[in-house]
């Protein structure tokens, strides 16, 4: 089956400061990769190359995702083609109610792709629905996007948005940090619910937990913006005991 | 980093879709301004003496004043105040034709206002007694006979005066004195109608009145006059709204509105303001130069302002409480956005003078473009104010960086016994805000629209539904359906 | 660096350009007794300054004290904090004129103003005009101003410990004043506690 998505010799970086320096990696539908790495790896760089941030700029190389160039492509074209990166820092948006907020994504992702409309009745029990998958209770969704969130709420709510959103390739750009173990498993279960033979997904993190909750099929190293290793889960094992140090192509 | 700004200036541009003509015969007074020409419009309006009078008085007082300068509004034009038209109204036979013009009722039609009972009644539109004057002239009002079965008075200003001209003698520039400011005066002297409107004691008004303000003429200016006086324990909703036509001279509307409210009597008042902004050069555009009042008079009396200002070249407003009445309260909600080359400077002055007065002003400021946008505010405690509490916060939200937000607030306490805070902030929208919404698959100018009512949501909060559909609309470009 | 002022006896300066000086700190003290206009500008002319100005005034009596105070950030990338608290009583009347503007350009511009006035007495009169001009979008600026009164809640939970009601009224206005005075030297501070 043709890869989903296909990062070849990709260097990028910041403020013409180079951080990834020549990144390889195929992604099959329906498989779970995740990138483990120290701090300054280049892990959230990558995320937010694939998500299309646009302080961050691609020197070389090239990203297909689903047959079409990634790289030219705007931040909500990537969204409406089914690419959902969950925030190491969710963004406040004060007296936008999640409800609200939730409303205009997925009319826009629906408009794009040529679906009809979901009426609000339609909308408000596919909310509910999801809202339950991530443990929320109703009055949740009147609260304004991230303003005043705990950070286990504010994961829960990247979550939630994803369960919304309903995309291709997930991007977990390290949301298991600063969850307690409760919250862990909440993120966990609501991530496995939505898995399928074709979805796939990048969870970026530094610890095994997460991994021990949600099964990858691929676990790469990424150290100073290189892929040093790929294999399975004995290599988050690895790092597990002898950190990353250890861990060298 | 250009390609970003330029995105920015598109998203917050919009189409004004108010801005037609209406092409119907007129008739005019000659352009200028002398006592002749005040004659001449109070004979048109076959007014009682005493209003003539209080016209010339006003005409002579505005002869020896000046125009305000200290408003932070570079682009305000010197005005030529002999090359404007002081009257312009719709032909007709009679004085008050019973049938409302064809083309005035497309005109209303088009613009959503509800000049007829039947729709309302068959529940297309909420319910809302309306007052719709065209240029110099009330040409309906609606729901009169209801309202009056209540004791309520709501008509047009000139109708007041032939039927109520007791009430008006005793309450017009009760609050807003002829000689109050430059262009309170000149109003004073040349209004030619608006809304009058008298909620009996005891009265619950059952629905929301509202005004409705059309420009049509050219060359001409609005010098509308709105009196309310809620009486002993009645309540009122009140709606104001405003359009103009595009064109590229500006436009002088200089209004007064003034609001008693008697003891125990509660009175919402809800602007919102859309009149022509002038093209994206900055030509033309209406000149909003108003004063709005409200006096508190008895005890716990309530008056609070909302207001959504996005149109206008210039606008120059503060509408104002004055806290008489002990334990009387007030508040001043109020969004303005300005882009382009629009510059605001509005606010409010809530001076207490009863005890235990309370207040409460939050105001949200929009810039964008090259525009300059300020609030001007006053807050006082009067010596007698034992008590008295106001809460002041004012933020700004600058897009771009052409535009400027300031704030100019004035506390004057001379109560040991009163409090005052104030509080102002500025932000942006930060482009981490964007990408947040642009990785949800929002595209910038939706993610802006949806920023920005999220900026104002307390404010358009405020405001009656229906009236609070239309702001958000006005503050953001294609929010259909994205806003529940 | 830090520079204090007491007013009617320091001379100061009307204007001053910060273009080399990277950290700074100005104190205006005005002591009971002393009526004064106090016109000051400050341009920020260079990146990296840090600017705090704190000012105190203490007007028992018929004191008319008045602070003008302006300060311009003419280019972006420096912060700057006022502080301005006042005890306002008798008949004094004390004004704070305050003025932050940030230039065209100028981002990145952090700018904090307060003010703070307590009233004692009736006849007593605090105005004040804290002034925002910005025309940058990327800063963070704001002001506040309060004018009150001596908290009663406070007051009450102290003298229910037995503290009498003077010397809790007295510790009340000293922790309303010691932001500022906590910069000053021990027998300044003693100074104006004393008049307190």
């Amino acid at each position: 089956m043709d890869n989903l998505l296909e990062i070849k010799d990709l260097h990028a970086g910041i403020e013409g400061k180079e951080i990834l320096k020549g990144i390889d990696l195929s992604i099959r539908p329906g498989e779970i990769h995740a990138i483990m790495g120290p701090n300054g790896a280049g892990k959230s760089t990558l995320s937010a190359v694939l998500a299309g941030r646009p302080d961050f700029s691609v020197t070389q190389g090239s990203i297909s995702f689903a047959g079409h160039d990634l790289l030219a492509m705007s931040p909500e074209e990537r969204a409406w083609a089914g690419i959902f990166l969950s925030f190491q820092y969710p963004i406040q948006i004060p007296g936008v109610s999640i409800t609200n907020f939730l409303k205009s994504a997925v009319a826009a992702k629906r408009k794009a792709t040529g679906e009809p409309e979901l009426s609000p009745a339609q909308f408000l029990k596919l909310l509910k629905e999801k809202m339950a998958l991530v443990k929320m209770k109703g009055e949740f969704a009147k609260r304004d996007v991230n303003v005043g969130f705990s950070g286990g709420e504010k994961k829960r709510n990247e979550i939630l948005q994803m369960a919304m959103l309903d995309p291709v390739l997930s991007i977990l750009d390290e949301t298991d940090s600063g969850l307690d173990v409760d919250a862990l498993k909440i993120v966990a279960d609501g991530v496995n619910a939505l898995r399928s033979p074709e979805k796939s997904a990048i969870i970026i993190t530094h610890y095994k937990h997460l991994l021990d909750l949600i099964t990858p099929d691929v676990v790469h190293v990424l150290k100073n913006g290189r892929i040093v290793a790929t294999g399975g889960l004995e290599i988050a094992d690895r790092i597990q005991n002898e950190g990353f140090d250890g861990i060298n192509g | 980093m250009a390609d970003e700004k330029d995105i920015l200036a598109a998203a917050v541009e919009r189409d004004y879709s108010e801005g037609f003509v209406t092409e119907i015969e007129q008739e005019f007074v000659p352009k200028g301004l002398n006592e002749e020409i005040i004659r001449l419009i109070s004979a048109k309006k076959q007014e009682p003496a005493w209003l003539l009078d209080f016209r010339l008085d006003a005409f002579r007082k505005w002869q020896q004043m000046t125009p305000p300068k200290w408003g932070h509004l570079s682009r305000l034009p010197e005005i030529d105040f002999q090359d404007i038209i002081y009257y312009a109204a719709p032909k007709s036979d009679s004085d008050r034709p019973k049938e409302i013009d064809p083309a005035l009722q497309e005109t209303f039609d088009k613009l959503g206002i509800p000049t007829g009972e039947r729709e309302v009644l068959a529940g297309v539109k909420s319910k809302v007694a309306v007052d719709a004057v065209f240029d110099s002239v009330s040409v309906s009002t609606t729901f009169r006979r209801t309202l009056a079965e209540k004791g309520i008075i709501f008509c047009s200003f000139s109708e007041a005066v032939r039927e109520h001209p007791d009430l008006v003698r005793r309450y017009l520039a009760s609050v807003v004195p002829v000689g109050d400011n430059f262009y309170a005066a000149l109003n004073s002297a040349v209004f030619s109608d608006g809304s009058f409107c008298y909620i009996p004691k005891g009265v619950k008004c059952p629905m929301d009145l509202s005004s409705y303000f059309r420009i049509n003429a050219s060359g001409t200016g609005q010098f509308e006059r709105t009196l309310i006086i809620a009486d002993e324990g009645s309540s009122l909703s009140y709606m104001e709204g405003c359009t103009a036509p595009m064109r590229d001279e500006n436009q002088l509307h200089a209004a007064v509105v003034e609001i008693i409210v008697e003891k125990d009597a509660d009175v919402r008042y809800s602007t919102v303001q859309n009149w022509y902004p002038g093209d994206a050069q900055g030509r033309g555009g209406i000149l909003n130069l108003v004063t709005k009042r409200g006096l508190c008079r008895g005890e716990n009396s309530h008056l609070s302002w909302t207001q959504v200002e996005t149109g206008s070249a210039i606008t120059w407003k503060y509408p104002s409480s004055i806290l008489l009445g002990d334990n009387s309260s007030s508040e001043f909600y109020s969004v303005a956005l300005t882009n382009h080359y629009q510059q605001a400077d509005t606010g409010t002055k809530m001076i207490h003078i009863g005890k235990n007065t309370r207040s409460r002003i939050l105001s949200k400021g929009i810039s964008a473009g090259f525009s300059e946008n300020s609030y001007r505010g006053l807050v006082r405690m009067n010596p007698g104010a034992d008590g008295a509490r106001n809460f002041s916060q004012c933020d700004s939200l600058l897009i771009g960086d052409n535009c400027g937000a300031h704030t100019f607030p004035v506390i004057q306490n001379l109560n040991p016994r009163a409090s005052v805070e104030h509080e102002a902030t500025t932000s942006r929208i930060s482009e981490d805000q964007l990408f947040y919404c642009n990785q949800r698959g929002l595209a910038t100018e939706d993610a802006i629209g949806l920023i920005v009512n999220g900026y104002a949501r307390e404010v358009l909060s405020r405001l009656p539904m229906e009236f609070a559909v239309e702001a958000q609309k006005l503050l953001s470009v294609n929010l259909e359906g994205s806003i529940g | 660096m830090d520079r204090v002022y007491r007013i009617g006896i320091d001379e100061v300066p009307k204007r001053l350009n910060l273009n080399d000086c990277e950290q700074l700190r100005l104190i205006f003290i005005v002591m009971p007794g002393v009526s004064a206009d106090i016109p000051f500008e400050i341009n920020i002319e260079k990146e990296g300054v840090e600017l705090e100005i704190l000012g105190l005034y203490l007007s028992p009596h018929s004191e008319r004290v008045k602070f003008n105070i302006t300060v311009r950030h003419m280019v972006g990338g420096s912060h700057s904090r006022q502080l301005f608290k006042g005890i306002v009583g008798g008949s004094a009347r004390a004004e704070f004129d305050g003025l932050v503007y940030v230039a065209k350009g100028a981002q990145k511009t952090e700018a904090f103003q307060e003010n703070h006035s307590l009233l004692l007495d009736n006849g007593a009169t605090v105005e004040t005009h804290p002034q925002l001009e910005i025309y940058a979008d990327d800063v963070k600026c704001s002001h506040g101003a309060t004018s009150g009164y001596l908290n009663p809640d406070e007051l009450f939970y102290m003298r229910s410990r037995g503290i009498p009601e003077a010397e809790a009224r007295k510790l009340q206005m000293i922790s309303f004043v010691s932001p500022v005075i906590s910069h000053l030297n021990e027998t300044m501070q003693n100074q104006i506690i004393s008049r307190l």
